[in-house]
């Protein structure tokens, strides 16, 4: 078991170093290749995994494997190891098999761009970073895997580095992820200080008996990373901004990378989240917020990839409703029904791209369905399951979390199961405003004039189309494997690592999912009715929803100015007048008086003999007056 | 002690260093420049004989030969300055040669 996670873990490393080192001996497309079969060579090594720890009994699930002692501080060790445990199992499972699937799709996707060797460098960095994260066997080893996950992010946001927007997109994705590792950290050496070890066993051990300060603030910390890497409020805003990378990128960080990294890491907490309440509560509000104010956010976008970059937030959101309350495994359910379907639209919304030759604005699209049907019925199957329809795989997951609210059974399991039940609304409504603009209708004047070539060749017809197909089986029946209080394998699966604190009972099951697919269906009719059957005017768009809540420019009021102004103040007066002034003054007087005394180098010798003579003269007065 | 005083020695000596500091300074040509450097070292030199009488100790005098060999050297090189110079047509002027540049 753990030769197979260790190989799960290497393989894409191997892949980044072998395409790094090999650089131009290799064609773009065998670098490709290359990146392909080692993810798809870690989803066998994960599969292997899985089986064996299938073989074992559920108390005997959990493994960690030391390499060596990576770090030895006095009585701090800190060993290189993975844990292998049922979540780890889970995570790598989704990771390395929707990153695969992705990375086949870069093949077609990326064909004949200049740079494909990086980008599939960075694309197998990317999914091994993510590994280290979940495989990570203390919490050092997860806040590496944390870090790199935001390194090769901001490498391929910024992948097509000529793009001022992308740079900057990638800056402020680096920073706002940085502000969440920075809470981490501190929470980490809390940690250290008060139980002298980052072992998860050792540290969840030790934990209850620290004050409730430490915990809380311990909590918050991990809270705080958990919130910058998932795009939760307050740090969403760099989400949104990272569509500049290539759209597979955005299908990686949204579908099987980085944004779930938060929901895994309160799961992988939860003991410690579980000994702050107050603060598993508003991880709880924070993902409920969340949800509610992106899902009216991606109303009125217009780039495709930005609606289904909110549509993301907004399911992000949920999870991390579900992970506050307690209800760790139809959180981690979601997660990977969301992987499924969230891989499908980026994918499909990459084929309309690729076939439209780049264009993003859905206002200049329209009537692609008779063009390219086989993309509809992939979007359509991936939007249904997104507005949580059953039987896809959003209805059964998303549900289950809904019914988790009611099933507190107090004031705030009703307010958070109402604001919830809102929420799909609002996803059945952006989700299906979304397909109707792009597919239904008349087609409009730029596909007309733009008419969505062919594939250039059978490579990149079946990477992008085998892919896709593979994933709308998967959004679409990949939540049959769990049918709430009947057949419930991955609740039992999780439930030696994460037992949940909440279960709905089938009548809370029954009204979650019938108030859900009927708000559902209210959003989606809505969408049909002013969007597709009428074409209604759409109401117009409310200012606050164009400017996103206005986060940007809070943050910008309140970080970025006055950062700018402190500069400018210091610039006026320390930067001008004394550091440089005191350079510039001493390279000046140095000047000057380097011209005062070219003067006297005449190069005239009698001058020089002149001055000799004088000189010589005036020390035989000195002498003589000095007797 | 034969023959005229130290004084009248010195007296010589110090006119002559004294009408080769003045050639050394008025001068333009390099030939007249170079001979009356050449009255300024006898005019030393004869101090420094007039000296070792003086004092009835032989190191004056071997200084002064000394001088002698270093100005011959001088010379040497000098002249040698100045036929090249000539060679080139250059004009015969310290004044007009105030650059280092080659």
């Amino acid at each position: 078991m753990n030769a197979a996670a260790w190989t799960c873990l290497l393989l894409p490393l191997a892949s980044t170093v072998l395409i790094t080192v090999l650089g131009g001996a290799i064609s773009r497309r065998t670098a490709g290749w290359i990146s392909t079969l080692s993810s798809g060579a870690a989803f066998a090594a994960a599969v292997v995994v899985f089986v064996e720890m299938l073989s074992r009994s559920p108390e005997d699930r959990s493994e960690t494997s030391t390499a060596y002692n990576w770090l030895v501080a006095g009585n701090f060790k800190v060993g290189f190891s993975i844990l292998t445990d049922p979540l780890s199992v889970f995570m790598m499972l989704i990771v390395t098999g929707v990153g695969s699937l992705i990375v086949a799709y870069s093949l077609g996707y990326m064909d004949g761009d200049d740079e494909e060797r990086r980008y599939f460098a960075y694309m197998s960095l990317f999914v091994f970073s993510m590994l280290l994260l979940v495989q990570g066997g203390n919490l050092l080893f997860l806040l590496i895997g944390w870090g790199l996950v935001g390194l090769s992010s901001y490498l391929l946001i910024g992948f097509w580095h000529e793009r001022p927007s992308a740079v900057a997109a990638a800056k402020k994705a680096f920073i706002m992820n940085a502000v969440g590792d920075a809470t981490m950290a501190l929470a980490f050496f809390l940690l250290i200080q008060k139980t002298g070890s980052l072992d998860f066993e050792v540290v969840f051990a030790k934990a209850g008996g620290l004050s409730q300060t430490v915990l809380v603030l311990v909590a918050l910390g991990l809270l705080g990373g958990a919130v910058a890497k998932s795009a939760q409020l307050p740090l969403q805003t760099w989400l949104p901004d990272a569509m500049e990378g290539p759209t597979p990128v955005s299908a990686l960080i949204h579908a099987a990378t980085m944004v779930t990294a938060g929901v895994y890491l309160i799961v992988r907490t939860h003991p410690l989240f579980e000994l702050a309440p107050n603060v598993q509560d508003t991880a709880a509000v924070l993902g409920t917020l969340t949800l509610l104010i992106a899902g009216l956010i991606a109303l009125v976008q217009t780039d495709i990839k930005r609606v289904i970059a909110y549509s993301t937030m907004s399911q992000i959101g949920y999870m991390f409703l579900g992970a506050g309350i307690g209800a760790y495994a139809n959180a981690m359910f979601l997660l990977m029904a969301h992987a499924f379907f969230k891989a499908l639209l980026f994918l499909g919304a990459g084929i309309v791209i690729h076939a439209l030759g780049g264009e993003q604005d859905i206002r200049k699209m329209g009537g692609l369905r008779k063009l390219m049907p086989k993309t509809w019925w992939a979007m359509l199957v991936g939007g249904l399951a997104l507005a949580g329809m059953p039987p896809l795989s959003g209805f059964f997951a998303k549900d289950s979390i809904i019914a988790a609210t009611l099933g507190r059974e107090d004031w705030f399991g009703y307010v958070l199961f109402a604001a919830a039940i809102a929420g799909t609304f609002l996803t059945g409504l952006y989700t299906f405003r979304m397909l109707f603009v792009v597919f239904g209708g008349e087609q409009s004047a730029y596909v007309r004039e733009h008419p969505p070539h062919a594939a250039r060749d059978r490579l990149v017809e079946w990477s992008m189309g085998l892919t896709v197909a593979v994933l709308a089986v998967l959004a679409a029946f990949g939540g049959w494997i769990q049918f709430a209080n009947v057949w419930t394998p991955i609740t039992d699966w999780l439930r030696p690592v994460a037992e949940p604190l909440v279960e709905a009972t089938g009548g809370q099951e029954a009204i979650a999912s019938i108030c859900a697919v009927a708000f559902g269906l209210a959003g989606i009719g809505v969408a049909w009715w002013i969007y597709s059957a009428r074409r209604a005017a759409a109401p117009r768009a409310w200012a606050v929803l164009e400017h996103k809540f206005y986060f940007d420019e809070l943050y910008n009021g309140l970080f970025y100015w006055p950062a700018v102004a402190l500069s400018r103040v210091l610039d006026w007066t320390v930067e001008g007048p004394i550091v440089n002034g005191s350079i510039v003054g001493v390279a000046d007087l140095t000047r000057r008086a380097g011209g005062w005394f070219r003067e006297l180098q005449t190069g005239l010798v009698r001058v020089y003999a002149f001055a000799l003579a004088a000189g010589l003269a005036v020390l035989i007065l000195v002498f003589i007056a000095v007797r | 002690m034969l023959g005229p005083d130290t004084a009248a020695y010195l007296i010589v000596a110090a006119f002559l260093f004294t009408t080769g500091a003045l050639g050394v300074l008025i001068r333009r040509n390099p030939l007249i420049v170079l001979l009356s450097l050449e009255i300024m070292l006898n005019g030393a030199n004869l101090a420094l004989i007039a000296f070792s009488r003086h004092f009835a100790n032989g190191d004056g005098q071997i200084f002064a030969l000394a001088v002698m060999a270093v100005a011959a050297s001088e010379v040497v090189v000098g002249l040698g300055l100045i036929v090249a110079m000539a060679r080139k047509n250059l004009a015969l002027d310290v004044d007009k040669f105030s650059s280092l540049r080659g």
